[in-house]
């Protein structure tokens, strides 16, 4: 355990550690564009330039190991020169075409140059043409004029998806990233290289020109594309609406939580919400299918023909763990109604890293609260047990049915129950089918909370309210309690959660506050 | 007979002719004179097939524009009073005029014609009737409009108006006691006299005090800066702000008639009315020996022109004074009015007496 | 806070007689008065054209003129090819203190120029003139130089100038042609993109 004093504050680190881990240790920031946590050490951009005592030059914070009485200073006169000169070297070649530049915002170059760079520029020479927005693969465009040749896009490719497409070609001021001929920028992590490029040379091309970064407001939530449970944050913009076709998401970044998915994210997930804003409902439908009603009559209406019917839920793991265990206590509990979760899904697609074959974001959940896994009845023979006439009233959440059992199984559904009944976000097959339709709330609306398929419990938070008319579920649940005469009168998936700790043993003794930004894990996977 | 009220007719028609127009010219002159005074150029957009003619057609504008707006009689006021109340003022206004001499005895063949509307033998207590009437109009427009502000204007006017009448009428007496009669065309008469063979003994000769007084309580017999408290029309709001279109006009209208009755009387009873010096009913005769016959027809007419100039020259006078002096302040005017003006009227009537006494009549 | 109490000067004798200082009001007006009608007359007979008779500028037909830095209506700048210098970086609409600036940004098909306007309004119903635009924009493509201060409409949309007017400051609404040369398929050149004023507010 070497002791060393960087700007004067002693640490004591494992020995192999570097002095940019250090400094991080004490929460001292220094520059870098090459080096990146998650990723191999090249030490080829130089900014990170320290001055170590008793060494004749400055070292690069990245790639120097600590030594015992080491004393490092990152931001003397002597630091801060030393990286000057080496941005201006990084400018050389730099179109400074920030006005077009969709990092311009989010980029390194421009706020390091805010804190150190030289403001009277010395370069007076012709500066090296290379290409310009060139479309390496489905989401990435490259611009090699702004590339600073740090190789973080070229070491992701080696070391962490092993698919190994990117390069740099030629020498010297003609040294340029690009992809090797013949190939394409197309595997299932591609647009990672995206977000640790520190400067604008990689960038989205679904992003592209939508918006600038300033006007994006982020929230933090949990992907549910997958049972992984990837942490990332939501960006998105509301009182612009000329912007992105007035879509409230605008894209998706990635965040950092070591237990789940350090700094990645696949683009399945990192593209699957173009949902939220596209072919939304957002009107409660009556019978037909094509009168609006409100939701007073809609939930009177549904809780009169739940009291004394036979009733069958086939709920979602789509939802948050609050609704599951709202569904449980008033239907499973309260009704006697048959509730499942378990519903078949389309085989997806997986792999060793990231992506899971479950497509829902909450099946764990489910399980533990029991309305999936081998105790609870399957969604088939829900519906079989509707087909056979054994239930009055038949609701069905967030799923398309059609797409599960085929339209003509549906078409009998609708006709042999008294009521059914369809709560979802998007326009499905099953809509029309359907003698209520209540819009719910999209899982970036509510809060709550998921469990990954390892286990972890973590939340989602609210970023925007729900679209028009639509509701989220956990409310729809509670009104329609209230309307049933059932004492649950929490107020908020808070209160709800609280509840559910006390009720659930696996969640006991959680609360929003326990599970935090990163999650917890609350139960082990079989 | 009928063929004296044909003369009076034809008088009565050239006395209001020349009144009238002089009225409507004055908006042209107000809007032309002010501009000159501030730097400006003043109102010249109104064309009839692109001659502007320096503005003149402004006036004719005007006249269109107030006979085709709305005419708005407030809610609740009484709608017949809210009516009369214009009429009233111009109508006295006008009438004002026919006391006033503004020519010497016509001679056509064996008619002699007084060119004065009324032969009135106390002309001047007429015409001080008429404006003394005149304060009805302004009351009833302030009563009749239904509107507190309109009601406060009226009062003002009113206590203005009497306030200074009384200067006015002080002032005059000095006039009337040097000349001896009441009969305006008499003190012109007598206004042509010589003193010492050479100086008119015009009014302003004889009563120069009291020509002060005069026009300072006439300017504010006519409501007009530095007295314009009854109106002030953007700021204190007056008896006439419920009044549009025409109503309105006429109240405008009476302004300019006043403003000419009072410039009338000025001339007349200081001024020599259509006295020129040195000018006998039979031709000039000049201290220096001089004697330059003239016929009685050109004589007349000389008399009227001279009566005219000089009107309008106290016209343009009292313009200039409109746009030199600020306004008074409630208190001043009332002060100015009572405790100057109103004293030292008093003390010329009795200075007068006293003169009178010791150096006989005029007459 | 030092309170200074000044008295007002008591009037002298000859100044509470108002006379004299009438006729030193006079004075002054007769002054003005005279010396306007002299030269108004001798302008009239083409005498004396360099000494102005009144202070007064005829507005429609005479414009009184504009300080350099005066701000004015907004244009956008053109390259030499008449395509628009805007890239669309937006800086100034959010810069914009009044938010009447809207911006929607596209590809360009030339790499080196990369991204350019479709759509460009300024509402000038909303915009207070403060001419930040034209301080933020990194390529001098809006300036508020036209030297237009009669910016009037019947409406609230056609106070909204689009990418027509803004090119072209000599255009008013009603749009009728578009000559924009640029990639721009505005509904006058028969594409989907429509004039701004038709556009659908959200």
């Amino acid at each position: 355990m070497p002791k060393l004093s960087i700007d004067g504050r002693e640490v004591s680190v494992r020995d192999g550690t570097t002095v940019i881990q250090a400094a991080e240790k004490l929460g001292i920031f220094v520059p870098r564009y090459c080096y990146h946590p998650g990723l191999s050490i090249a030490g080829n951009c130089r900014i990170c330039l320290v001055e170590v005592e008793k060494f004749p030059k400055l070292q690069i914070a990245c790639n120097t190991p600590v030594t015992e009485g080491m004393v490092v200073h990152t931001n003397n006169e002597k630091a801060e020169g030393g990286r000057r000169v080496v941005l201006e070297f990084l400018l050389a070649n730099h179109p400074l075409d920030c006005p077009v530049c969709d990092q311009s915002g989010e980029c390194d170059l421009q706020n390091f140059y805010l804190n150190f760079g030289l403001y009277d520029p010395r370069f007076r020479e012709q500066k090296v043409k290379k290409h310009k927005a060139v479309a390496l693969g489905p989401h990435v465009m490259l611009d090699q004029e702004r590339c600073i040749l740090c190789s973080r896009c070229v070491r992701f490719t080696d070391e962490i998806t092993k698919t190994g497409e990117f390069g740099i070609f030629n020498r010297g001021d003609h040294a340029e990233l690009g992809i090797y001929p013949g190939s394409e920028l197309n595997n299932r992590y591609s647009a990672n290289v995206v977000d640790i490029c520190p400067v604008g040379a990689l960038t989205e091309r679904d992003f592209r020109f939508k918006a600038r970064v300033w006007y994006l407001s982020s929230a933090p939530t949990v992907c549910n594309g997958c049972a992984q449970g990837c942490n990332m944050d939501l960006h998105y913009v509301l009182d612009r609406p000329h912007l992105n076709d007035g879509a409230r998401v605008v894209r998706v970044k990635p965040r950092y939580n070591p237990d789940v998915n350090q700094w990645w994210l696949c683009d399945e997930g990192r593209y699957g919400f173009g949902w939220i804003d596209r072919a939304r409902l957002v009107k409660v439908l009556s019978r037909d299918g094509e009168v609006a009603a409100a939701w007073e009559q809609a939930l009177a209406a549904i809780a009169g023909a739940l009291k004394g019917g036979r009733i069958g839920v086939i709920a979602s793991a789509q939802l948050t763990n609050e609704e599951l265990f709202l569904i449980r206590e008033i239907f499973w509990r309260a009704l006697g109604a048959q509730v499942s979760a378990s519903v078949p899904v389309k085989p997806g697609s997986c792999d060793d890293f990231l992506i899971q074959a479950d497509k829902n974001p909450n099946t764990f959940g489910a399980t533990l609260l029991g309305l999936a896994g081998p105790d609870a009845p399957t969604a088939a023979q829900i519906v079989d047990e509707a087909l056979a006439g054994d239930l009055d009233v038949l609701w069905v959440m967030d799923h398309d049915l059609v797409e599960l059992f085929g339209e003509e199984k549906v078409r009998g559904l609708s006709e042999k129950v008294g009521l059914f009944v369809f709560s979802g976000t998007n326009e499905n097959a099953t809509v029309p089918l359907a003698h209520w339709v209540l819009p719910s709330a999209a899982y970036v609306e509510k809060d709550g909370t998921f469990v990954n398929f390892k286990g972890r419990v973590q939340r989602i938070g609210r970023a925007f309210p729900p679209l028009q008319d639509s509701r989220e579920d956990w409310r729809i649940l509670l009104e329609l309690a209230g309307k049933l005469g059932l004492p649950l009168d929490w107020q908020s998936p808070e209160k709800i959660f609280l509840a559910l700790a006390k009720a659930a043993p696996p969640f006991e003794g959680l609360s929003y506050e326990a599970i935090g930004a990163q999650g917890v894990r609350v139960a082990v996977a079989p | 007979m009928m063929e004296a009220l044909v003369i009076k007719l034809v008088l009565a028609g050239i006395v209001f002719f020349a009144a009238l127009n002089l009225a409507g010219f004055h908006t042209w002159v107000e809007r032309k004179q002010s501009a000159l005074i501030q730097d400006r150029i003043g109102a010249n957009r109104a064309d009839i097939f692109g001659f502007r003619l320096l503005g003149t057609l402004h006036g004719v504008a005007d006249v269109i524009k107030m006979f085709t707006k709305e005419d708005i009689v407030p809610a609740g006021a009484n709608k017949t009073l809210h009516t009369l109340a214009p009429f009233f003022s111009v109508f006295f206004a006008l009438v004002a005029f026919a006391g006033i001499p503004f020519g010497d005895r016509l001679i056509l063949g064996d008619r002699v014609i007084e060119l004065q509307i009324a032969k009135i033998d106390a002309a001047l207590l007429y015409i001080f009737a008429m404006l003394s009437l005149e304060a009805y109009g302004v009351i009833l427009a302030g009563f009749a409009s239904r509107n507190n502000y309109a009601i406060l204007g009226g009062i003002r006017a009113t206590a203005q108006l009497i306030s200074y009448e009384i200067a006015l009428g002080m002032s005059v007496l000095g006039v009337v006691m040097v000349y001896g009669t009441m009969d305006l065309a008499e003190v012109v008469r007598a206004q042509g006299r010589m003193i010492g063979g050479w100086l008119p003994l015009w009014g302003i000769v004889t009563q120069p005090v009291a020509f002060f007084i005069f026009v300072t309580a006439a300017l504010a017999e006519t409501k007009r800066l530095p007295f314009d408290l009854p109106e002030g029309e953007s700021e204190i709001i007056g008896y006439f702000v419920e009044y549009s279109g025409m109503k309105f006009g006429m109240f405008f209208l009476t302004d300019f008639l006043e403003t000419i009755v009072v410039a009338s009387l000025s001339t007349t009873l200081f001024f020599g009315g259509w006295q020129i010096p040195y000018l006998m009913p039979d031709g000039f005769h000049f201290p220096w020996g001089g004697v330059l016959l003239v016929p009685n027809p050109i004589y007349v007419l000389l008399g009227v022109a001279s009566f005219s100039i000089k009107g309008l020259i106290f016209c343009f006078v009292f313009m200039q004074l409109r746009w030199t002096l600020p306004r008074f302040r409630y208190d001043q005017l009332m002060s100015l009015g009572w405790k100057g003006l109103f004293p030292i009227a008093v003390v010329n009537v009795v200075v007068t007496a006293v003169a009178l006494v010791f150096f006989g009549k005029a007459s | 806070m030092a309170v200074r109490v000044v008295r007002r000067h008591e009037l002298t004798f000859w100044e509470k007689i108002y006379i004299p200082q009438i006729l030193c009001g006079l004075k002054i007006t007769f002054t003005h008065f005279f010396r306007n009608l002299f030269l108004h007359t001798a302008h009239l007979v083409g005498r004396f054209k360099n000494v102005p008779a009144s202070v007064t500028i005829q507005y429609p037909e005479e414009l009184r003129p504009l300080m350099s830095r005066f701000r004015s209506r907004h244009r956008l700048t053109l390259r030499e090819d008449h395509t628009p210098r805007c890239v669309g970086c937006m800086l100034c609409e959010t810069v914009c203190p009044a938010k009447c600036i809207t911006i929607v940004p596209a590809e360009h098909p030339d790499p080196n120029i990369e991204k350019y306007p479709i759509r460009f309004d300024i509402d000038l119903g909303v915009c207070v003139y403060c001419g930040y635009c034209v301080e933020v924009c990194p390529e001098d493509a809006i300036r508020m130089d036209t030297g237009i201060l009669d910016v009037a409409a019947y409406s609230r949309e056609a106070m909204r100038l689009d990418i027509h007017e803004l090119m072209d400051p000599g255009l008013r609404k009603p749009v009728s042609r578009c000559n924009l040369k640029f990639p721009h398929k505005c509904g006058l050149n028969g594409g989907e993109m429509k004039g701004s004023w038709d556009a659908p507010r959200p």
